[in-house]
């Protein structure tokens, strides 16, 4: 496929030197450009001036209210000695256990839902409310479903005998808590997509493997799990993304960053300094680095998917 | 396309472009049809909202020329969203402030010096808290003296109330609200008061179940201890007399076991439990006053036991409201905040709406002492606390408080009999220390900076 594309290519741009020419393309163009114009300013005042402002406030010891003095790099030697600091990014790497639980999870259920059972349509929409749902709502309501003394998980538990910790004030469990609360509020988007992925299967493939007698585990192995694996990547670059930058469930459900810092994620901390011990200048510095943290993570994974990438036939 | 739709289509997004560029330049304070108008924003819930709403429009039926656009968040957000919109420039021009901010924001300034201001209204300052406005007076050094940077919107005594319903049901003598259980006194009756009542086997009333945040203060400090020196430099927490206070405060749960363990509760399920009748004790502040009003027994306040020092101590808490400085309207900004805080009128709105108790002390005297106000009987204890032996959190008046916030963080193993109180100070105090130095530190910077 990638090929075709390639051949294409210099015709396309012969073809541009003769669009340029034509008033009418002209004035589709700029009716493109104004229609493109609220979206690019947006995104330049709204995150580039702000991204290009965080990275000199990281070298500054700005409070957030009032002046700047340069320090250079001061704020990034402090962070390599902040015990918190680590601590936060190691809790955020921890709770990106969820992602793969969660893709296994949508993947299965996808699966499940594609075969055409009856009330495929009810499942879909209910595996896909807490993805409309607001996430206060959803944080607050697990709050009290992790309730030690009469949370709904406790109570269930109990019916089989176990005697439930106090899922949120306990160290060792309130990362897992909040890992399960994610993965099932991330389930019906995930699942969606797969859905979706594996319904545009071409029926062909699996005809003509069956053909060749292929059996069921084959049959997944060999063509809908490559047929997936654009929205697989497109997910886990995703939920890096957004599981790198977990704050509102963690806030709300720990207020405090968790029994002795257990729960707060990088930016919970971020957002601590910034605006509760008027850090400004040093919560930029590491806004900054879980930023190239990120990109790093990201072009791994755009390299790993090339060298990777799968085509049919 | 036709081409008139076209047009249409172009024409509205150049207009989102400009409005995208002009609504960020713009400044929200304006005077609209020739009056001044004033932002004035502040944060709570339904109840806030409702007695601020009247206490407002009370305001400007007097003053004619000022019209007052309300900005109001929830607790949570409203630091964030404060900070954000004084780093936009657009610091509302009368606002909320927290008794820890005043220091940043006076260096930094936000906050306009209303000690003219409040001198030239004749507002009479003894007859309101002394906390209160101490609470926001700075001299560039401490907090505590100097010129005042906002007035208290309210005081917030932590009281602590009993269920007297359950004492009476129990035949245990009522406490003496003149004069406050010992320590030892204290942990007797709490034990007794601990018990299975319907047979069960499983104990389901208990004596106590204190948020540590807000009462481990009264021990500490009763028993003559405290987090940090008068000067502000030094983390004290560790001495005999602080970890004998917090190991007493942990064996509670762990020794007395008058607190329900983790296990059994949390400290958020301890209010549901003293709501539902099975607490023998717990702290009360005023902002409970409408909640606990529906209560379905008779509860009351007592001062909090003594420990060594044989006094009573309590927190008390207050928020300010104070002036942006940079507004455009100076005298009439600095002229609301003033009548929110001080007005007869506008506090009886806000007393009224139960949301706090007044800030004028004739007036406090005379709700403490009114005839049938129902429970708790004992309102007296809110004025003795905040006029007699109330203290404001050792992290309130730090240039933040990282220091203090880590000691509870941190606490959790000592509470659950992991730790000795003992060996926790004493792995505790040096880290607490470099965030208290760090503080200073920052400080220091912001107070060269407003030299500048």
């Amino acid at each position: 496929m990638e090929s075709t594309v390639k051949d294409k290519a210099p015709t396309d741009g012969r073809r541009k030197g003769r669009v340029r020419d034509s008033s009418l393309y002209k004035k589709e163009h700029r009716v493109a450009f104004l229609m493109i114009l609220p979206p690019v300013i947006g995104f330049l005042i709204f995150t580039l001036f702000p991204a290009a402002y965080a990275v000199f406030a990281s070298f500054t010891d700005w409070n957030g209210i009032g002046q700047m003095n340069w320090v250079g790099l001061r704020n990034f030697q402090v962070m390599l000695t902040d015990n918190y600091f680590w601590t936060s990014l190691w809790n955020t790497f921890f709770m990106m256990i969820g992602i793969p639980i969660g893709l296994i999870l949508s993947f299965i259920l996808a699966s499940a839902l594609s075969r055409g059972l009856k009330g495929t349509t009810f499942f879909r929409t209910i595996y896909y409310i807490p993805v409309i749902s607001s996430l206060a709502a959803i944080a607050i309501m697990w709050q009290w479903a992790y309730n030690g003394d009469y949370g709904l998980v406790n109570q269930v538990l109990a019916l089989v005998g176990i005697k439930g910790p106090n899922w949120l004030q306990n160290v060792h469990t309130v990362k897992p808590a909040i890992v399960a609360m994610t993965v099932w509020k991330g389930l019906g988007y995930s699942m969606l997509l797969y859905l979706a992925a594996i319904q545009s299967v071409p029926q062909t493939f699996y005809e003509a493997a069956e053909l060749d007698g292929a059996n069921s585990w084959q049959k997944f192995k060999n063509i809908t799990w490559p047929m997936c694996k654009p929205v697989t990547f497109f997910l886990v670059i995703t939920n890096i993304i957004g599981g790198s930058q977990l704050f509102t469930e963690v806030n709300i459900m720990t207020p405090t960053g968790g029994t002795e810092f257990s729960s707060a994620t990088i930016v919970w901390y971020i957002w601590q300094k910034a605006f509760k011990n008027f850090q400004m200048g040093y919560a930029s510095a590491m806004s900054i680095v879980l930023g190239i943290i990120i990109f790093i993570v990201t072009a791994l994974q755009f390299y790993q998917n090339r060298r990777s990438d799968y085509k049919l036939g | 396309m036709s081409k008139f739709v076209r047009k249409v289509m172009l024409g509205a997004m150049a207009l989102l472009s400009v409005g995208l560029l002009a609504s960020c330049g713009n400044k929200s304070t304006g005077a609209a049809n020739g009056k001044h108008q004033l932002t004035f924003m502040f944060r709570g819930g339904d109840a806030e909202k409702k007695a601020y709403g009247e206490a407002i429009k009370a305001y400007e039926k007097t003053h004619k020329d000022v019209t007052v656009k309300i900005i109001m968040t929830s607790a949570d957000n409203y630091a964030t969203k404060l900070q954000a919109a004084i780093s936009g420039n657009k610091t509302p021009d009368v606002f909320y402030v927290e008794q820890n901010n005043l220091m940043a924001y006076a260096d930094n300034g936000v906050l306009r010096d209303i000690t003219k201001d409040v001198k030239k209204s004749k507002v009479d300052l003894n007859n309101i808290w002394k906390y209160g406005v101490d609470s926001y007076r700075y001299d560039g050094k401490q907090v505590g003296k100097g010129d005042l940077y906002a007035l208290p919107k309210d005081v917030g005594p932590f009281a602590l109330g009993y269920n007297k319903t359950m004492f009476e049901k129990n035949n245990i003598p009522l406490p003496d609200k003149d004069k406050a259980y010992t320590w030892e006194e204290f942990v007797k009756v709490a034990q007794k008061l601990t018990k299975d009542t319907n047979g069960d086997g499983k104990i389901d009333q208990y004596g106590t179940g204190f948020n540590v945040v807000w009462s481990l203060p009264a021990l500490a400090w009763s028993n003559g201890a405290d987090w940090i020196n008068k000067d502000k430099t030094k983390v004290t927490i560790n001495t005999p007399k602080f970890a004998h206070a917090l190991q007493e405060f942990a064996d509670l749960q762990n020794k007395y076991h008058t607190t329900p363990s983790v296990k059994e509760s949390q400290s958020l399920d301890t209010y549901q439990r003293w709501m539902k009748g099975q607490l023998a004790f717990f702290p009360v502040g005023p902002w409970d006053l409408p909640t606990y009003s529906k209560l379905s027994f008779d509860y009351d306040l007592i001062p909090w036991p003594t420990m060594s020092t044989g006094k009573s101590a309590a927190y008390v808490g207050s928020l300010g409201i104070g002036v942006s400085k940079k507004t455009k309207y100076g005298e009439d900004a600095a002229d609301l905040a003033i009548y929110l805080s001080t007005n007869r009128k506008a506090q009886q709105i806000l007393v009224n709406n139960m949301i706090q108790i007044p800030t004028l002390k004739d007036m406090a005297n005379k709700w403490a002492n009114e005839k049938n106000h129902g429970k708790p009987q004992n309102r007296q204890e809110f004025l003795d606390i905040v006029e007699k032996y109330g203290r404001g959190l050792p992290g309130a008046t730090t240039y933040n408080s990282e220091w203090y916030d880590m000691f509870y963080t941190d606490i959790q193993p000592v509470l659950d009999g992991k730790k000795t109180a003992a060996q926790f100070v004493k792995d505790e105090q040096p880290k607490m220390q470099s965030k208290l130095d760090a503080a200073n530190q920052q400080k220091k910077t912001a107070e060269a900076t407003a030299g500048k």
